[in-house]
């Protein structure tokens, strides 16, 4: 049986190697690398995929490490990077996202032992859709943040009429950024509404309501709304180019707060998170 | 590191270019001495006798040039056939030539295969008009084991060069400037349309370059329609009154305008309502007539973009301005290619001398197959073949150190002609026979 530490090292290594050379394609306008660069993070996904199959994952019994939840992350940031590349046929995401995962492993390499010691009622099946669904949400919003801060960057230049020097050449057309942004909103807020709804499912029979007020709650349902009016007027009201794209980094930002700060700091019933 | 312009001095075999070009030369002078019809074989300008053993001649309207291999004053010989060709005196052409001997020579057909040396910096077109020359030079069979070797080499170089660097990057036309920002805006042009509003040379070069690009369709509009249909007809597209512009507007991504019109023909207002019609899709004008036809409100719309004429201008000289600073990386390229091309052509040099000790070697090991076998008294096939391959397998082996000791001393003149006197005194190939 391979090790946590053994199968995290051997993704942290591939994932390594592929923002090596997505980096070094960037910068060197080579075609070449970043499509070595690809492959090599479909590698790091394909053996990621299989750790978590046969559970190499489960490094403490009964539960998972903060490691194994930073890696999940990883994993669904590139499962959104796979999809807009099958449907897209658009590799710049994925380039974007291989430096962000290999971070995430660096930082979870430091938390394999760190263990999460889940309430009981984790147990029940809605608690794997509720972590299910947002986590997917997030991946896809991780991406969508990409295309969408690449778009404001590009358009800005594009509108200003700035000159447009090396690496930026390389870069996808705004209209297809702009695409990118839109397909991975249009089926992360959907899995948001699952992950948020099965929350409330799930909070009835262990904490008794389903609103307590705390605090991660709150952001949650404030991140909802936000996600739910660039959702709404993507599909109903014909937004494109900058105004979703500019929504997209807000609402990853709100994210990146419910994590980062909400879950850390503040008490709140996902503090155990922080193991 | 030794100077392999030194050692090229020595080649048996020199190159020499002889050439004029768009800076030399002006257009009437290029025409004079063009040599486009020379080029073929019936009239081939440069017969490969006396000193001229090899000859391409590249003739374009921007240069016009006879690259050579060969010996005794390879350049004049050039000159008077160039002149006789053109029926001119040598005089006539000398003001504007420039002559390029050895590796100046190779340097030289490095950087204009590179597109270093064209009037436009990174244009494409000069290496398939030298790869055409080299074609046409084959097909006469004046090319041989000189001229072979640096054409080819000298499109590899070309290849590097674009690859390594972005000296062939950036549009550095208004109109080809025009569809580079379109490309970034929509990407594939395939499920787009182009509207060109009014006709002029630029706006129909823009056209021309957005169906090379694989635009959808191109639709046409002129106050005078008939105009209009004329102009549709030549890009395969279709013409719409000009009264319906606003309408059209709703349907196009691309929009050229260049129309004589003292007022914008395109308002913001209208601009704003199509949007909406449009589901917001992004629109691109390029406005490249004076004074403006497209309103420079436009611009401060959402998912709308315009580019006037000295927008697109600014775009050109920044590109410009890039192919210059990547030019100074392509001339390393050339410098490390032409060094490398030095120490082939310093292998030349040795060439003779390891063909004399090859020879004398094969020569030695057959004599005394026949002398054993004769004096074994021996008809045996299978016994022959068995000496034969000893023999030779010997003579290699011993063969194998002159040889790679001839090689090594390529590098510098002095030391190779030294071991080249050493090898054919010590073996006595001079006096062998």
């Amino acid at each position: 049986m391979i090790s946590p530490e053994i199968s995290s090292s051997i993704n942290l290594v591939l994932l390594g190697a592929a923002s090596a050379f997505a980096f070094a394609g960037i910068l060197a306008r080579n075609a070449l690398l970043r499509r070595v660069g690809m492959w090599i993070v479909l590698l790091a996904f394909a053996a990621q995929t299989l750790q978590l199959l046969f559970g190499y994952h489960k490094h403490l019994p009964g539960g998972l490490s903060l490691g194994a939840y930073i890696q999940l992350i990883a994993w669904f940031v590139l499962l959104g990077g796979i999809i807009v590349w099958r449907r897209l046929q658009q590799q710049t995401p994925l380039l974007f996202a291989a430096p962000l995962c290999f971070l995430l492993f660096f930082v979870s390499m430091f938390c394999l032992d760190s263990a999460v010691t889940l309430p009981a009622s984790t147990q029940h099946s809605f608690y794997a859709l509720h972590i299910g669904a947002l986590f997917s949400s997030l991946g896809l919003l991780t991406i969508a943040f990409f295309a969408g801060a690449l778009f404001l960057s590009l358009e800005r230049r594009i509108k200003n009429k700035e000159r447009m020097p090396g690496i930026w050449q390389d870069m996808p057309a705004i209209s297809l950024l702009d695409k990118i942004n839109a397909l991975t909103v249009l089926i992360a807020f959907p899995l948001y509404t699952v992950g948020i709804v099965s929350g409330i499912v799930w909070s009835k029979p262990v904490f008794g309501a389903s609103a307590v007020g705390d605090p991660k709650e709150v952001v949650s349902v404030v991140i909802w709304i936000v996600f739910g009016i660039l959702f709404h007027n993507r599909l109903v009201k014909n937004w494109k180019g900058r105004k979703p794209a500019q929504w997209t980094v807000f609402i990853f930002l709100l994210c990146l707060f419910s994590i980062i700060v909400v879950n850390t700091v503040m008490n709140t019933h996902h503090a155990f998170i922080r193991g | 590191m030794p100077s392999f312009e030194d050692s090229a001095l020595y080649m048996e075999n020199d190159i020499c270019l002889v050439g004029l070009n768009h800076r030399t030369a002006g257009v009437d002078v290029r025409e004079r001495f063009a040599l486009a019809g020379h080029c073929d074989a019936e009239h081939w300008a440069l017969p490969c006798t006396g000193g001229i053993r090899e000859s391409l001649i590249l003739s374009t309207c921007n240069r016009v040039e006879l690259l050579a291999a060969g010996t005794g004053d390879v350049a004049d010989r050039m000159l008077h056939c160039w002149a006789r060709a053109r029926q001119a005196r040598v005089s006539d052409i000398e003001p504007y030539i420039y002559v390029h001997k050895s590796l100046a020579a190779v340097r030289h057909i490095f950087s204009v295969a590179s597109s270093l040396d064209s009037m436009v910096l990174g244009e494409p077109q000069i290496l398939g008009q030298l790869k055409a020359a080299y074609r046409k030079a084959a097909a006469c069979r004046t090319t041989g084991v000189i001229l072979n070797r640096l054409l080819h080499k000298s499109f590899s170089v070309a290849k590097r060069v674009r690859t390594e660097t972005a000296v062939a990057s950036n549009a550095v036309s208004i109109s080809y400037a025009a569809v580079e920002l379109a490309k970034r805006i929509f990407g594939d042009m395939r499920s787009h349309k182009a509207l060109l509003v009014g006709a002029g040379e630029m706006a129909e070069l823009a056209a021309t370059h957005l169906l090379q690009n694989g635009i959808d369709e191109i639709l046409v509009t002129n106050r005078t329609y008939a105009r209009g249909r004329e102009l549709a007809d030549q890009f395969g597209g279709r013409a719409v009154p000009f009264e319906n512009l606003t309408d059209t507007l709703a349907v196009v991504d691309i929009i050229i305008t260049s129309t004589g019109s003292p007022e914008p023909v395109i308002r913001a207002r209208d601009v704003r309502t199509t949007l909406r019609t449009r589901k917001n899709s992004p629109m691109f004008f390029i406005d490249i007539a004076v004074p403006r036809d497209v309103d420079p409100d436009v611009n401060s719309l959402d998912n709308v973009y315009l580019y006037d004429i000295d927008d697109l201008k600014e775009v050109v000289e920044e590109n410009i301005a890039g192919r210059r600073d990547e030019a100074a990386r392509a001339h390393r390229i050339v410098d490390e290619e032409v060094a490398a091309f030095a120490g082939w052509l310093a292998t030349l040099d040795v060439q003779p001398t390891l063909v004399a000790l090859i020879d004398r070697g094969e020569r030695l090991a057959r004599d005394e197959v026949s002398r054993t076998l004769k004096r074994l008294g021996s008809q045996d096939e299978a016994l022959r073949e068995a000496l034969e391959t000893m023999a030779n397998a010997l003579v290699r082996k011993l063969n194998h150190a002159p040889i790679t000791f001839l090689k090594n001393g390529c590098s510098g003149q002095e030391n190779k002609e030294a071991r080249i006197n050493a090898i054919r005194r010590v073996f006595n190939l001079d006096s062998d026979t």
